[in-house]
C-alpha cells in the first residue's frame, strides 16, 4: 500500500489539506462513530429529550462536553508539535488520556471513545506513515490505557501539519453531526430539520472552538449531569440501538 | 486566624473565579487533621489537628466499628464573601475515618467589590486505610460566588466513601439558583493515576441550568464517589450492577434519578439529581449501606446528629 511519509505531509498545499481534513471527519470513516449514542439514546427512551429540545441540547453540549472536547483535541494537537524524544513524549501523550478517562465518569461513554480513538489512529497508520502516532498507540496498548478519539484525532492531525484551529472546529463539527445522526435513529427527525439544526448550530461550534484555544485543560469544565445520568444508565436499557 | 488584602491566596486554587482587585481584608484559615491507627486496640484516634477559627473540630469520637468520627464546625456559620478556607486531613495507614459537617454549608452573599469564596481540600489516605466523607449540602445564596478544589490521594488498599450534595439555593424562600457562580474542581487519585476528575462552573445567570444537557427540570445534584485500591474491574461491575439494582426503587423520573457506572480503575461513581433536595441524602445513605457491606463486610453507620 503507498502511503504519504511525514515529510510530504508537512508541505501539504492548502486544498489538500482541506480535503484529507474533510476526509478524517467524515462520518463515512470505518472507526464505528455511528454505534454510539453517548447517552442519547437513555435520553430519549425516556422522553427526557424530544426533537424540539434539541437545539437548545446541542447547543448546550458545545458549550460544555464539546467545549471540553474541543480542549483535549488541542491539547493533543500541540503536544505532537512540541514533541521532544519519544521518552519525554510518550509519558505525556499517556498522562493526557488517562486524564482524559478520569474525566468521564460513564464507563460506556470512556470505552466508546477509545473505540473511536483507537480505530481512527489505526486507520490513519494505515494512510500516512506517521512514526510517533504509532509510537502513541503502541505505547497506550502496552500500557493499556486508552486512546480517545478527541487526542487521537489532535496528535493526527497535527502529525499530518494541517492547522490547529481548523482541526478543532472540523473535530467539533463532526462530533455535534454525530449527535443529530444519532438522533434521526432515535427521535422523530427527518433529513431536512436534521440538516437545518446541525446549519443553526455552526456560530455555537465556531464559539466553542475559539474558547478553546485559551483555555488550559485544568480550567476546562463541564457540567452536564443529565447527559452524564444518560450515558452511566445505557447498560440498563432493555433494548437498545447504540453500543454506548 | 490571618487576614490579607493580597490576591495570592485566590491564586492558590487554580483557574478560581476571577474578581476585579479589592481592598477588603479576606479571611484565611485552615484546619488540619491527622489520623492514625492506635495500637493493639486498632481504634483510629485523632493524633494532631491544628485549628484556625472559623474551622473547628470538637473532638473525634470513637465509632462503634473501631472508627473515628469529627464533625466539621464552621462557627461562623458559613463562608462570607472573599473567605479562602483550607482543610487538610491525613489518614494514616489502616486508620479509618468518619467525616461529616454538623449542617449544611452555607455560602453567603458577598458584598459586590469581595473576592470569590474559596475553598480547598486535601485528604490523603494511606495504605489500607478508609475514609467515608459525608458532609450535608453546600448551598449557595443569591449572589454568592464560590470556588472549591478538592484534591483525594488513596494509596494501595486505601478506602474511600465521599459524596457532596449542591443545592441550588435556598429554596423554602424561593431563592433557586440565584448565585453568580460555583465552580468545583475535584480530582481523585489511587496510586499516583487519576481515577475521577471533575471540573464544573455553573453560572445561572449567564446559562440556564434548565437546558436538558444540564439539569432540566432537576435543581440538586451530588455525586458520590466509591472506590478501594485493588479491587478488579469485575467486582466494580457486580457492584455497579448491585447498585444499579437498589438504585431503581429510589428513581422517579420527573423528581429523582439516580445513575451508577465503573470509573477507569478502582471504583465507581454514583450520580443523582433531583427536583427536592430532600431525597437526595437518604438516597445516598442506602447505596453508602450495599456498598460498604459489599466492600468491607460490614454497616455503614450514619454520623450522629440533629437532621
Amino acid at each position: 500500500m503507498e502511503r504519504d511519509s511525514a515529510n510530504d505531509a508537512l508541505a501539504l498545499t492548502s486544498d489538500l489539506a482541506d480535503l484529507r481534513l474533510l476526509h478524517l471527519a467524515d462520518s463515512a470513516l470505518p472507526i464505528g462513530a455511528l454505534a454510539h449514542s453517548f447517552g442519547l439514546e437513555s435520553l430519549t427512551a425516556c422522553e427526557m429529550l424530544t426533537t424540539r429540545d434539541l437545539p437548545d441540547f446541542l447547543q448546550t453540549y458545545l458549550q460544555e462536553a464539546g467545549m471540553m472536547e474541543a480542549v483535549f483535541c488541542r491539547e493533543a494537537f500541540r503536544l505532537a508539535t512540541t514533541a521532544a524524544s519519544e521518552n519525554v513524549w510518550v509519558p505525556r501523550w499517556l498522562e493526557l488520556n488517562n486524564l482524559w478517562s478520569a474525566r468521564k465518569p460513564a464507563r460506556e461513554s470512556r470505552a466508546g471513545s477509545a473505540s473511536l480513538g483507537g480505530n481512527f489512529l489505526q486507520v490513519v497508520l494505515n494512510l500516512a506513515d506517521l512514526p510517533l502516532a504509532r509510537a502513541a498507540l503502541d505505547a497506550s496498548k502496552r500500557s493499556a490505557s486508552l486512546v480517545h478519539h478527541s487526542t487521537a484525532f489532535g496528535l493526527a492531525c497535527s502529525l499530518l501539519g494541517f492547522a490547529e484551529d481548523r482541526v478543532v472546529l472540523v473535530y467539533l463539527h463532526q462530533s455535534v453531526a454525530s449527535l443529530v445522526s444519532s438522533c434521526q435513529r432515535l427521535l422523530p427527525l427527518g433529513q431536512s430539520e436534521a440538516a437545518r439544526i446541525l446549519w443553526n448550530l455552526k456560530p455555537a461550534t465556531i464559539a466553542a472552538a475559539n474558547r478553546s484555544a485559551a483555555c488550559a485543560l485544568d480550567d476546562a469544565c463541564c457540567f452536564m449531569p443529565l447527559l452524564d445520568w444518560g450515558a452511566m444508565e445505557h447498560p440498563a436499557l432493555s433494548t437498545r440501538l447504540f453500543i454506548s | 486566624m490571618a487576614f490579607t488584602n493580597t490576591m495570592a491566596s485566590v491564586a492558590k486554587i487554580p483557574g478560581a473565579i476571577a474578581s476585579e482587585s479589592c481592598t477588603l481584608p479576606r479571611l484565611q484559615a485552615s484546619l488540619t487533621l491527622d489520623f492514625a491507627r492506635a495500637g493493639f486496640a486498632g481504634h483510629t484516634v485523632l493524633t494532631a489537628s491544628h485549628q484556625e477559627p472559623p474551622l473547628q473540630v470538637v473532638r473525634a469520637f470513637a465509632v462503634q466499628d473501631g472508627a473515628a468520627l469529627a464533625h466539621l464546625h464552621n462557627v461562623s456559620g458559613g463562608l462570607l464573601g472573599g473567605d479562602h478556607l483550607s482543610l487538610k486531613v491525613s489518614v494514616g495507614a489502616g486508620a479509618r475515618v468518619q467525616l461529616t459537617t454538623t449542617g449544611a454549608t452555607r455560602i453567603y452573599r458577598p458584598r459586590r467589590e469581595a473576592l470569590p469564596t474559596t475553598q480547598s481540600n486535601e485528604f490523603a489516605v494511606s495504605e489500607g486505610a478508609l475514609l467515608e466523607y459525608v458532609p450535608d449540602a453546600i448551598i449557595p445564596f443569591a449572589g454568592a460566588r464560590f470556588s472549591q478544589a478538592t484534591t483525594i490521594r488513596l494509596a494501595q488498599g486505601a478506602g474511600l466513601f465521599w459524596w457532596e450534595i449542591l443545592a441550588p439555593g435556598r429554596e423554602a424562600r424561593g431563592e433557586v439558583f440565584d448565585y453568580d457562580c460555583v465552580e468545583m474542581k475535584t480530582d481523585i487519585g489511587a496510586l499516583g493515576q487519576p481515577i475521577a476528575s471533575e471540573r464544573l462552573r455553573i453560572e445561572p445567570r449567564k446559562c440556564s441550568t434548565q437546558s436538558f444537557g444540564r439539569l432540566g427540570p432537576y435543581r440538586t445534584c451530588a455525586t458520590f464517589c466509591i472506590a478501594r485500591v485493588g479491587l478488579g474491574t469485575a467486582e466494580w461491575l457486580a457492584l455497579e450492577h448491585e447498585l444499579r439494582e437498589q438504585a431503581l426503587p429510589l428513581t422517579e423520573h420527573g423528581e429523582t434519578l439516580w445513575a451508577i457506572s465503573t470509573l477507569p480503575a478502582h471504583g465507581l461513581m454514583v450520580r443523582c439529581v433531583a427536583v427536592h433536595g430532600r431525597h437526595v441524602l437518604p438516597g445516598l445513605q442506602t447505596l453508602w449501606q450495599t456498598a460498604k457491606r459489599r466492600l468491607y463486610g460490614r454497616d455503614a453507620v450514619p454520623p450522629r446528629k440533629v437532621n
